[in-house]
């Protein structure tokens, strides 16, 4: 048959073009600083995932320099085979030891990680129980899956224990998955009650912490931490590419799972290993967490004075408990307006629109970063009222 | 582009209510009697109002509509100047005969959206001359509104219009239900289930990209939840599977090949259509031959009745043998965005408390998946 093959490429793109869908990538001339420039704007970045601005931390830096220096600059091969090097190993050490759990591992992503081990711990007659605002990861994860699925209203626990009687009688396997921290909210699963909900049904726990990992917590160490249930979570996944500032995802759990995890998850086995200067950062990110304590200080005290301070201005925070502050401003074209003329002002925040947020709650989501003095934040918040009373907002 | 919408008003609609008698259906003269007064122009007018304010400078909207009070006055009366007459009824008092006329002359000028004010009766009426050609939305004001083209409110029904006209709303199946006269002569007040129109709804989105949602049709997910219903056939094979009433089960019967019934039960083993449009009796018969059954049910009408409405075949007595464990429920997300609880009103005190102890059940809101809707009895 004679076919255009590849004409859909232009056309689809195109669509996404028209209806203002497609990605304008911007690009940052500085690192991801809290004053970056973006296209020759100096912006106060409130966009970023790097909360304790771990990204230009010179110990990082140097542990990525060292490590390239001693390991080169590529590894060579997938873990499995000859790519897994002795600094590998140490950050999963050195990761578990932190997480306070018996094992851990560490993915290309977090993305790999939710894609690659969710499909291996069910199968056809078991059930994956979610939250219904879990990531878009978590969902693909789900999808490679035989296992039935049923949703539960997000950190809705009564709905969960509901869900979970019912599949206590039809199925062999249940996995409760949740994201850690919600990340159009702010808000935070309640893994305790999971936990327990999860041990009197026999149900394994899986918590996608990538927005909770370095940020809540005692130092950082996560949703386990957070509720003093370090170890009892099957599965806590996350990221080091948010606060801890490189890129990588992780598990942390039992050697049970570590083991299991990395002879059947086809995406570690099939993606060539992180790099030395990878590796090294990671290692540096961990160390940095475990002696200085002031980026998590730093984090929540910005965290906690900006959102205060949006609240006297009038906005609407919602239900945020964490650096994640959505500033909620109702219909999409408001949201994106205030966007762009923040932008056009010096503050880089992204809106967040219908249907990702329901219609009526479009909004600017926030992200605090430790490194933004209170000079920054009060600058940002003079240009949060100034365009907020502009677009009848406040 | 503007929308062309046809606007008509049943001007006689409510009255009954307020004088106690279940509708204004051929009773107009005994309703005025006993001292009743027109109250769907006023409704119509306030939706109209909420709208104009709300909405209305940003909506270009091309207004069809029918003589004085069925229409034109409520329009004039809101502040709406420009229209086009269709439709001049000849009578002092409207009747159906009017509504009908009036859509026909809709259908004629090819208007998107039909929106009326009035209650079951005049929703039946449009559905009957129009089917599932153009698009229903209700403006509450009747006694009876079990049918699934009601806006909640004039509020919410004004909402619905602006985003229909914004395409932000699509089009889904609503049941149109009424009155079963021939039982209401003997006495018996019953909901029945007259055909299923088309409304609009809310549609389902998927995520495919990290911020691009792609909105999916409720036919996808009706092929989903086809696919679903397939693999429980063939699961138990040796279950009896009744299907429910109502537009999504009408489909996935269709698409499974099964010459069934919308409105009726009908029923399935061996993957063969054994038994169609089946009265409790035919349904007792076959429980009899075969008692491992299964029933397929799905939300109907604006209260999103899964008994007791429009279903009345499935008696306390069969849904008994065949056990609640042995309902599947499956429904469009669209649906259970308008109506997020289940109903359930059997007539049996016990059988209406057991649905009521579950709290909740497990919906099918597409292929393998599932999530839990609460329970709402009328007794409990």
């Amino acid at each position: 048959m004679n076919r255009d093959s590849a004409s859909f490429l232009k056309e689809e793109y195109m669509e996404l073009v028209k209806n203002g869908f497609d990605w304008k990538l911007r690009v940052l001339e500085t690192g991801s600083t809290p004053h970056s420039i973006v296209e020759g704007k100096e912006v106060i970045m409130l966009c970023s995932n790097n909360y304790l601005n771990l990204s230009n931390h010179p110990r990082l830096i140097k542990g990525a320099i060292d490590a390239a220096k001693k390991y080169g600059a590529g590894s060579g091969s997938v873990r499995a085979i000859a790519g897994t090097l002795k600094i590998h190993i140490a950050v999963e050490k050195r990761l578990a030891r932190f997480k306070r759990t018996e094992a851990s591992l560490i993915y290309q992503t977090g993305f790999a990680a939710n894609a690659g081990l969710i499909p291996q711990l069910v199968d056809k007659g078991d059930v994956i129980i979610s939250d219904e605002l879990n990531h878009g990861s978590i969902i693909d994860g789900v999808r490679l899956t035989k296992a039935d699925r049923a949703v539960y209203k997000h950190r809705d626990m009564s709905e969960l224990e509901k869900v979970l009687m019912d599949a206590d009688k039809k199925y062999r396997r249940i996995l409760i998955i949740t994201d850690g921290v919600f990340s159009m909210d702010g808000d935070i699963a309640p893994m305790d009650k999971i936990v327990k909900l999860a041990g009197e049904y026999g149900a394994m726990t899986y918590v996608d912490d990538a927005h909770g990992e370095g940020v809540i917590g005692p130092d950082g160490r996560g949703i386990g931490a957070h509720f003093g249930i370090e170890g009892k979570i099957d599965v806590e996944m996350g990221t080091f590419s948010k606060a801890y500032g490189v890129v990588g995802g992780l598990i942390a759990g039992s050697q049970d799972l570590v083991n299991f995890a990395y002879n059947k998850s086809r995406t570690w086995l099939l993606s060539g290993s992180h790099p030395p200067a990878v590796a090294g950062a990671q290692l540096a990110a961990i160390d940095v967490l475990e002696t200085e304590p002031q980026h998590v200080k730093n984090l929540w005290d910005n965290t906690k004075y900006f959102k205060k301070e949006l609240r006297s201005l009038g906005f609407d925070t919602g239900q945020s408990e964490t650096p994640i502050t959505p500033v909620i401003v109702g219909e999409s074209n408001k949201a994106k307006e205030l966007s762009s003329r923040l932008f056009d002002d010096g503050v880089f925040a992204l809106p967040i629109v219908f249907p990702m947020v329901a219609r009526d709650k479009a909004r600017i989501r926030t992200m605090m970063n430790a490194g933004l003095t209170k000079k920054d934040l009060d600058s940002a918040l003079e240009k949060f009222e100034k365009h907020g009373k502009k677009l009848k907002i406040i | 582009m503007s929308s062309k919408i046809g606007f008509i008003v049943n001007p006689i609609a409510g009255m009954g209510g307020k004088v106690g008698l279940k509708g204004t259906d051929g009773v107009l003269e005994e309703a005025l009697k006993l001292g009743a007064k027109p109250i769907a122009s006023g409704k119509a007018e306030e939706m109209l109002r909420e709208y104009l304010y709300n909405y209305s400078t940003r909506d270009e909207i091309k207004w069809f509509t029918c003589l004085d009070e069925m229409g034109a006055d409520e329009l004039k009366n809101a502040g709406i100047k420009k229209m086009e007459i269709v439709y001049m009824y000849a009578d002092r008092y409207t009747s159906s005969e009017d509504t009908k006329k009036a859509c026909k002359k809709f259908l004629e000028n090819h208007v998107d959206l039909i929106l009326f004010c009035g209650g079951d009766g005049t929703a039946r009426d449009i559905f009957e001359v129009i089917g599932k050609d153009i698009p229903i939305l209700g403006i509450p004001s009747g006694v009876k509104m079990h049918s699934g083209v009601f806006g909640i409110n004039t509020h919410a029904t004004a909402k619905m219009l602006h985003e229909f006209v914004n395409h932000t709303l699509t089009i889904g199946d609503a049941e149109i239900m009424d009155l079963d006269e021939d039982l209401y002569r003997q006495d018996r007040w019953s909901i029945r289930l007259f055909g299923v129109a088309a409304g609009i709804v809310e549609p389902t989105y998927v995520q495919v990209g990290k911020t691009v949602y792609e909105s999916v049709s409720d036919n996808e997910i009706k092929d989903e939840l086809t696919e679903h219903v397939s693999f429980e056939i063939e699961k138990n094979s040796d279950f009896l599977f009744l299907f429910g009433p109502g537009g999504t089960i009408d489909y996935i019967a269709r698409m499974m090949d099964f010459d069934n019934t919308l409105l009726g039960i009908d029923a399935v083993y061996d993957n063969k259509l054994i038994g169609k449009d089946l009265n409790e009796e035919g349904i007792l018969k076959l429980l009899d031959r075969y008692p491992k059954a299964k029933i397929i049910l799905s939300p109907i009408g604006a209260q999103g009745f899964i008994l007791g409405r429009g279903n009345l075949q499935l008696s306390p007595r069969i849904i008994k043998r065949v056990g609640l464990d042995n309902i599947i429920i499956v429904s469009t997300p669209s649906k259970l965005a308008s109506t997020p609880v289940l109903r359930v009103d059997t007539g049996d005190k016990e059988l209406d408390r057991m649905f009521a102890e579950k709290e909740s059940m497990m919906v099918v809101v597409g292929y393998r998946l599932s999530r839990v809707v609460k329970i709402q009895t009328n007794n409990f």
